[in-house]
């Protein structure tokens, strides 16, 4: 605190500025050359050099030997986009025996040769060279920030997708809660019965996972339960829970959270496809819970008694919905998105069907067939060898269903059928399944408990779908299964290993570094008028303490850094200037926006 | 419009052998087909998948446009044998010619 108590901080002369090529990336808009002998001129610039590719390894060897052998001792590097780059130098600064935080980056390539040519392109570079070498100067070595992590994880929602995060989390020896919701685990697996592709039971996998989590003495698992709130920062999370039964309330504190609160199956609206209005339709859900429930085998599929001599199945129900021709729900929103297993799924039945029942008929309508996973279009293939017939029908022109003209059925089907020319077609027919999408389950309770992102599309959102894929933006919580997204049970396990080796990476050392680009405050300034504590974004973050000093009782702002979003929202209201952020200091943007105005650099 | 058949695929089995089920509606025949336009013979074929069996007989003139060339079953590529199929549906469409 001391440090931040002297705005007169000698700055230093000793910037080391280099200067990337880029390939021709950069060189082909900017004279690299030109921006390096204006910089060199610069006062506080030490050296000025320049590079084909600052990012290789000659270039980083630059650098730190420049380091090692003192001619300076703040690096400037101006190139690509801070994304792509500036952890590479941090680093090569930290092998040179450094502070890495040392250094401003200066993208002269996404700001500067990607937009602007010619001299315009080389005057700007210069400029915002000008203006990261002003900041360098005053730029102070810091420590990552370190938080003491507890060694255990909570894992949200009990369904497969829980529950291997929670089995690859122990394995790690890594103490485990599961809190689920309902009275059993393994979530939509409990409805299902064979699953697509390989046509392995359910049950069966469901019955592995359970037997393998007794052998983990370092699982703890809650069902019935209700998590009521959320407090706390990455390593030092706490969830209040309450039982549903009993009501009866406890904490778990936690280093790390999990979501994997999955989903629901959509369920159609009344009179959609005839849903609700016509005992004969059913949804997909049903289907499967009748061939999981029938033992019988006759040459016909009987529902509640009665014979299907002819069936049809319509895909895209509540999936891939158009504004404009689908009806939203009441809260005005549609599924755009495809929810990807149930075409599998559909066809999954269809051939268990044919293959017990072939009296059986059964027309599949749909919109298009994805099956896109490895052993899928196997399914559809054998579905044709099966003999079920594909209809298309074409989203403007949605299949209709009313009751039939002909006594032996109750139904009949009118379909657009683009693969027959779009000539109409009525199919009649005693039993009609709707293939219902995947939509996820209300959490927004505790997304926004936990300040977590949630997409247009009503899922939970990760911070990257490649790059950080079961991450959120808040440290130390992650996602998997079919909260994000509809996904198949083997995609949803695939997921869960990803976020519990996440989690364990994270926790295993049993603290966490985090970046020190949070507000400090400066005891002596400070008058405790609290203006920075009503304006902090993030609760927790600023707390006003009370302090004796000399004898005397002072109020005094006091930053938790792991809670800190380093917005500087506190810095702007200060009337004290007592508050800043590291790493960005008011003084720091002070210097920058003088290099920027001040013609002297630019000409 | 016209109301599908259900069991139109066992009817046929005095008539032709199943392939049309082996079809999957590719287009090839119709291409090559050298005489008769308007996607012959595979709007036929698709007609038999889907049990369009009226739909057969109200266009049944096409059928002796065909004059069995044998091109269509040189080329496909599932095997459906579609001249054989025309064969079948002309005797088809002879044994039910106006009885209704």
């Amino acid at each position: 605190m001391s440090e931040m108590s002297s705005d007169k901080t000698t700055k230093t002369d000793r910037v080391g500025v280099y200067i990337c090529y880029c390939g021709g990336n950069i060189s082909d808009h900017v004279d690299v050359e030109a921006v390096r002998n204006r910089v060199e001129k610069m006062p506080g610039v030490a050296v000025a050099r320049t590079e084909m590719f600052m990012c290789s390894d000659p270039g980083q060897e630059m650098i730190i030997e420049d380091l090692k052998s003192g001619k300076i001792d703040r690096v400037v590097v101006a190139s690509c986009a801070p994304s792509l780059h500036e952890t590479t130098f941090r680093d090569a600064i930290k092998r040179a025996g450094s502070n890495p935080f040392i250094y401003e980056h200066a993208n002269i390539r996404e700001q500067v040769s990607w937009v602007h040519h010619g001299d315009t392109a080389t005057n700007k570079a210069t400029v915002l060279i000008a203006s990261a070498t002003a900041k360098a100067k005053r730029l102070k070595p810091l420590d990552p920030i370190r938080v003491e992590a507890k060694k255990h994880t909570t894992i949200i929602g009990g369904g497969v997708a829980g529950i291997k995060t929670a089995l690859d989390i122990a394995q790690t020896g890594i103490e485990v809660t599961l809190i689920e919701k309902s009275g059993i685990l393994g979530g939509q697996l409990n409805h299902l019965d064979r699953l697509a592709p390989s046509g392995e039971k359910a049950s069966d996998i469901l019955q592995e996972f359970l037997d393998q989590i007794v052998n983990y003495k370092n699982i703890t698992i809650h069902t019935n339960c209700i998590i009521e709130n959320v407090t706390g920062y990455v390593g030092n999370f706490r969830l209040d829970v309450v039982t549903k039964s009993d009501n009866k309330k406890f904490n778990i504190d936690t280093g790390a959270i999990v979501m994997a609160t999955g989903s629901v199956s959509y369920t159609p609206y009344d009179g959609e496809y005839g849903f609700g209005r016509h005992e004969q339709v059913i949804v997909l859900k049903d289907l499967i819970h009748i061939l999981k429930e029938n033992k019988s085998s006759g040459s016909v599929l009987e529902v509640n008694g009665k014979p299907i001599k002819n069936m049809v199945m319509i895909h895209c129900v509540g999936s891939r919905q158009i504004p404009g021709i689908h009806k939203p729900k009441e809260n005005g929103k549609l599924n755009e998105y495809c929810s990807r297993t149930c075409c599998a799924a559909m066809l999954n039945a269809s051939n268990q069907i044919r293959e017990n029942f072939p009296g059986t008929g059964i027309y599949e309508m749909y919109r298009d067939i994805r099956t896109y996973g490895r052993g899928q279009e196997a399914l559809y293939t054998q579905a044709s060898k099966n003999k079920v017939v594909f209809m298309r029908y074409e989203a403007d022109a949605l299949p209709e269903i009313t009751p039939s003209p002909l006594p032996d059925y109750p139904l009949q089907v009118k379909i657009k059928d683009s693969l027959t020319f779009n000539e109409e077609m009525d199919v009649p027919v005693d039993l009609v399944v709707l293939a219902t999408g995947i939509e996820p389950d209300d959490v927004s309770g505790l997304a926004s408990m936990m300040k977590l992102p949630i997409g247009t599309d009503q899922f939970l959102l990760e911070v990257h779908p490649k790059l950080r894929p079961v991450e959120f933006p808040i440290t130390g919580v992650f996602l998997a299964g079919t909260c994000q997204a509809p996904m198949d049970a083997g995609e949803a396990c695939n997921a869960a290993g990803a976020a519990a080796v996440k989690a364990s990476a994270l926790l295993r050392k049993g603290y966490i570094e985090l970046d020190p680009f949070v507000a400090q405050v400066d005891i002596d300034k400070c008058q405790g008028h609290g203006a920075c504590v009503e304006a902090c974004l993030k609760e927790g973050a600023l707390e006003l303490i009370e302090t004796t000093i000399e004898g005397k009782i002072h109020k005094k702002a006091r930053v938790t850094a792991a809670l800190c979003l380093g917005c500087g929202a506190c810095a702007a209201v200060c009337p004290e200037k007592a508050i800043d952020i590291n790493g960005w200091a008011l003084k720091q943007y002070e210097d920058m926006v003088d290099a920027i105005v001040s013609d002297g650099f630019a000409v | 419009m016209s109301l599908v058949t259900l069991d139109f695929a066992e009817e046929l089995k005095e008539y032709c052998g199943d392939n049309a089920f082996e079809c999957f509606n590719c287009g090839t025949c119709a291409a090559i087909c050298p005489l008769v336009h308007d996607n012959f013979p595979r709007r036929m074929i698709r007609y038999i998948q889907v049990g369009a069996r009226q739909k057969i007989l109200e266009n049944s003139d096409e059928l002796w446009r065909c004059l069995h060339c044998g091109l269509c079953t040189q080329t496909c590529p599932r095997e459906a044998d579609p001249g054989e199929i025309i064969l079948g549906l002309k005797r088809f469409v002879v044994a039910n010619w106006r009885k209704s």
